[in-house]
């Protein structure tokens, strides 16, 4: 009887020590993150209760309004905001550094023939990468565009005359932008991170070049 | 032996069905961590969201502030404080 008991603690035993093991390689293939469609099934799962508030959530809005308007805001400023004064300096600092950038180059790239390799990418080459990875969520993506649109959206208003500004000034929304899309994916596709580092100077390049704009 | 079988096909089983989900769970929440920050709003780290309906959320920071996160008609990604 005794026996039969141990034997079945030890068959238990082993059963948790697989499911904990095979839990934790679960973990461990975390990052690459292939499963897209699933999230929307299991919040599915978590929200059949929630699925009726909706609208219940939208009368109590009266903050909701306001964020509403701002969220166009955020997008406008974050090109082009209240930091742009004090980044004005940043701006040009950052927009001087690119002799600075070779340095950091030369160390990530170790082997001197890596360079030549990687070719610049272009924007419409850098928007295709960025759809393709999947270091980043599909609302991020969506995110990320809406800014880059919103940023390509003040080139043409500048190059067309709409907007008084100047192509110092646009850099720092451009530089700022891009800093978002690498600290999204240096951790999570450093490839594509550094390919862009690469194609920084390159892609301001044809945004700053009206005729190359227009090409776009 | 079939026993043990048995368990280990049970032990793999419930592994995948309790770590699936809580693994898309977790990369909805860094998606909307980062969208919420991309758009420039307080928010820490999304620590638990809400779907609402399609490309539409409810996240929950860990500073405490709720936001929904949707897609407006016009394809642009919306967070709202709630």
């Amino acid at each position: 009887m005794i026996h039969r008991a141990e034997q079945q603690l030890g068959r238990l035993t082993r059963a948790a020590v697989y499911f904990a093991l095979v839990l934790a390689a679960g973990c461990a293939g975390m990052d690459p993150a292939p499963q897209e469609p699933s999230k929307a099934e299991v919040t599915q799962g978590r929200a059949p209760a929630s699925a009726p508030q909706p609208p219940e959530v939208k009368p109590e809005k009266p903050v909701a309004a306001k964020p509403v308007q701002v969220a166009p805001k955020p997008e406008a400023p974050i090109v082009a905001k209240p930091e742009a004064p004090a980044a004005k300096p940043a701006a040009k600092t950052a927009a001087a550094p690119t002799p600075k950038e070779p340095a950091p180059k030369k160390e990530v790239g170790t082997p001197p023939a890596h360079k030549p390799a990687a070719a610049p990418l272009d924007l419409a080459g850098l928007v295709k990468k960025l759809k393709e990875t999947d270091a980043i969520g599909v609302f991020t993506k969506l995110t990320l565009k809406n800014q880059v649109d919103t940023l390509l959206e003040q080139f043409r208003g500048y190059y067309q005359g709409r907007v008084k500004t100047s192509l110092d000034q646009l850099r720092q929304p451009y530089d700022q932008l891009l800093m978002k899309v690498l600290s999204l994916l240096q951790d999570s596709d450093p490839p594509l991170a550094r390919e862009i580092v690469q194609s920084r100077e390159a892609i301001w390049s044809i945004l700053s070049d009206p005729e190359k704009f227009d090409d776009l | 032996m079939g026993k043990r079988l048995n368990s280990r096909v049970l032990a793999v089983g419930l592994a995948a069905i309790v770590s699936g989900p809580s693994l898309a769970a977790d990369e909805l929440s860094k998606d909307l961590s980062s969208t919420i920050a991309l758009l420039g709003l307080p928010c820490g780290k999304v620590v638990s969201s809400q779907r609402m309906k399609d490309n539409d959320y409810i996240a929950i920071c860990s500073d405490k502030n709720r936001y929904r996160v949707f897609v407006n008609p016009e394809g642009r990604v919306v967070a709202t404080k709630q």
